[in-house]
């Protein structure tokens, strides 16, 4: 039994929704799936046993986003996808989550991960299927019957989930720079060389701008940059109840130093940080340039943005309310 | 799939043992031989082993019912208990609760029916199923659930969530059950892992055990009890190099020595053969591979294919008596072939070279056969070879 038709694209555009949203909240998973409607998948008067037949193929297909090579934020979108098929569905008694021996000890490292890092929502969510007793425990993630397939239906990783290639950075490396920089130096002082005056270089030789490989070096120091920002994306901590949204936005539009330092222990390679700040430490004028993927990136989640105008560069100043946030702030 | 320095496959070089043993940790990781297709060999109790002793001292495998509803339970405790999991506080814990209670996953309003599609959905596969439903109704005099879904589903769910009477038949935390697929006729199985091997064996229902041999034209009426099954008992199980041989009557021969004194005639290329005896082993002593086909021979030369499709821990929702294991999931149903004469019951008598019969062989059930082919008191009219017949459907 392959997968159902259109029930691959339903997950994918759900995650990838929330992969746009830049979050690993659980209340934000929640709008988006009550938003899409993603509970009404297991309607249509299906008799019991397409009812689970389905349910199994949906919790199979969620599963695989669960496990790696997908992102950080892919799994954790995967894991409230599962815990909303498994409480939404329809059957009697509920279809299980198979894990196999072999992915077990990556699924608990997860959670320790998710603990460490303080998305606690994450780690309660998944604490609660085990405790729903949501999983079947096997030897392999699926049936094996020895069917040889004319076609072997390899799962297909969706790229758009993985973590990118940067294939900026490999094609302009440090190496590539440098030689470039020699190169020009190289050619500059021939261009002095053979001109009549020492000083000035002829003027009909200015076929290249001077300051061509300068221009360079930043714009790929700023795309390194990016890219950096980028990998520790802004993600929403949560704080404590009570506290409005718009306080959240405008605490986060501040950065210490403190808390700069502290989420560089706390970051992993791709995993996410603690404190998330959606401030830009660095030259304003990035800001402003319509950068359209970075742009994208942020200004998605809009009722987030509110406070975009009052990013202070590189703030150095720890506020008072900074401080009182122990929240994120502890070690 | 994971990426994990642990757990290198198993060499699956298993050859000369006489007794299962289980090795280290490494060797009985379930890992692929080849993808998707089958894992290499691995001990089964030691694989059960390696998950119990990954989930032991928590929750997940009681077989215990579930203190009754969540929404019951005392919340102050249950935010105790979050709270000291996660490492975080009784507030947050509270809010937890809140924040991811199930109350945020409902997409539909109070008095909707479930099983309805909303009408602006952008669901594609809500689009595909309203499309076949729409075509169902279109096409479709009567939509209703044909007589093999119905048997397919219940044989799926008949004993699921089945307790014991007796207590003592309940299966333990921990036991393993394992799917066990055999072809031809295509049924698939569940068994426990303390299960004997001798068990499966007798509950493999195949046709060929109950053919009643000879020739009974002449006397009808002294059609022999005896079946197959009871005279012929011998029968065995190949796996991973070992034939393991039904020994437990006088009567059971060892059907694997012709195929052991085959291979070692010559240099055919296998690997010693090892024998062993049915009755003495149970699930969890075996080495074998998930998905990988074995062997089932019974009746001297009536063979089946048999897969050990899955391997799980026993869950709460399974069937928990042990008494019903081994446990039929699956079943071919198939058609029952029926007397030429009247057409409604099932054949009970085939025949050959049969002059009242319009085709040979000819199938008939036992009055339509009598009937046809002896007079009021009995005696044999025409020239007939008759033979019992018992239909492989017999078994629906």
């Amino acid at each position: 039994m392959g997968t159902p038709s259109g029930l691959k694209d339903d997950c994918e555009a759900l995650l990838s929704r929330f992969q746009e949203m830049d979050s690993v909240r659980f209340e934000d998973f929640a709008e988006l799936w009550r938003s899409m409607k993603f509970g009404t998948i297991f309607c249509g008067r299906m008799r019991n046993l397409e009812k689970n037949t389905f349910t199994k193929e949906a919790l199979t297909l969620a599963w695989r986003y669960f496990l790696p090579p997908y992102t950080f934020q892919i799994r954790v979108g995967a894991l409230y996808l599962l815990y909303g098929l498994y409480n939404m569905q329809l059957c009697q008694p509920k279809q299980k989550i198979r894990v196999a021996l072999k992915d077990w000890d990556e699924i608990l490292k997860f959670q320790q991960d998710l603990i460490n890092a303080q998305h606690f929502d994450a780690a309660y969510i998944f604490r609660k299927l085990r405790l729903d007793r949501a999983f079947h425990f096997t030897a392999m993630p699926k049936l094996l019957s020895y069917r040889m397939k004319k076609k072997m239906q390899r799962a297909e990783i969706t790229e758009e989930f993985k973590d990118p290639n940067d294939r900026v950075l490999k094609l302009i490396t440090s190496d590539v720079l440098e030689e470039m920089m020699n190169v020009h130096d190289h050619y500059q002082r021939m261009k002095h060389v053979i001109s009549a005056d020492k000083s000035n270089p002829e003027k009909s030789l200015d076929l290249i701008k001077d300051d061509f490989f300068d221009n360079i070096k930043n714009i790929v120091l700023e795309h390194q940059q990016w890219h950096k920002d980028r990998k520790k994306p802004p993600l929403k901590l949560k704080v404590k109840g009570g506290e409005e949204k718009s306080e959240r936005n405008s605490q986060q539009s501040e950065r210490c130093e403190r808390a700069e330092s502290l989420a560089k222990i706390k970051s992993k390679a791709f995993s996410v940080v603690a404190q998330a700040s959606k401030s830009r430490r660095h030259r304003q004028v990035k800001v402003d340039v319509s950068d359209s993927e970075s742009g994208q990136v942020q200004t998605k989640t809009t009722r987030k943005r509110k406070n975009k105008e009052t990013l202070k560069p590189a703030g150095k100043k720890v506020s008072s309310r900074d401080r009182g946030k122990q929240f994120f702030l502890c070690s | 799939m994971a990426e994990d320095s642990r757990g290198d496959p198993a060499c699956g070089g298993m050859d000369g043992r006489k007794d299962p043993v289980p090795s280290s940790g490494g060797f009985n990781f379930p890992e692929y031989e080849f993808p998707e297709l089958n894992t290499q060999a691995f001990h089964v109790a030691a694989f059960g082993e390696l998950w119990r002793g990954r989930l032991r001292g928590e929750e997940d495998l009681s077989l215990k019912d579930l203190p009754g509803g969540r929404e019951v339970t005392d919340s102050g405790c249950e935010d105790a208990a979050v709270a000291r999991d996660l490492g975080c506080s009784l507030e947050t814990a509270a809010e937890l609760r809140a924040v991811c209670g199930l109350d945020k996953l409902r997409c539909l309003e109070e008095g909707e029916d479930p099983e309805v599609i909303p009408e602006n959905t952008d669901l594609v596969t809500l689009g595909v199923r309203k499309r076949l439903l729409k075509h169902r109704e279109e096409t479709l005099r009567i939509d209703r659930a044909c007589r093999q879904e119905t048997f397919a589903y219940e044989m799926e769910s008949h004993a699921v969530g089945k307790k014991p009477e007796n207590s003592a038949d309940m299966i333990e935390e921990g036991e393993l059950i394992l799917s066990h697929r055999e072809h031809k006729p295509y049924q698939t199985m569940l068994v426990l892992g303390s299960q004997k091997l001798t068990e499966l064996r007798d509950s493999i229902c195949c046709v060929s055990d109950l053919q009643i041999g000879g020739e009974f034209s002449n006397t009808p009426d002294q059609a022999p009890e005896n079946i197959s099954k009871d005279l012929y008992k011998s029968a065995f199980f190949y796996f991973e190099g070992t034939f393991y041989n039904d020994k437990r009557y006088p009567e059971c021969r060892d059907l694997s020595r012709t195929i052991i004194e085959w291979s070692e005639s010559h240099d055919r290329g296998y690997g010693k053969f090892q024998t062993a005896k049915m009755e003495d082993f149970t699930f969890n002593d075996l080495y074998i591979k998930v998905g990988f086909p074995y062997l089932y021979c019974h009746q001297g030369d009536c063979e089946h294919v048999v897969v050990i499709t899955d391997i799980r821990l026993v869950h709460h929702d399974d069937c928990l008596d042990k008494t019903l294991y081994p446990l039929i999931i699956k079943k071919h149903w198939l058609w029952t072939r029926k007397c030429f004469v009247c057409k409604m019951f099932t054949a009970r008598w085939v025949t050959n070279n049969d002059s009242f019969a319009p085709q040979d062989p000819c199938f008939f059930c036992d009055v339509c056969f009598r009937m046809l082919h002896y007079d009021a008191e009995g005696n044999k009219l025409g020239e007939f070879l008759a033979y019992p017949y018992v239909d492989p459907g017999t078994f629906n």
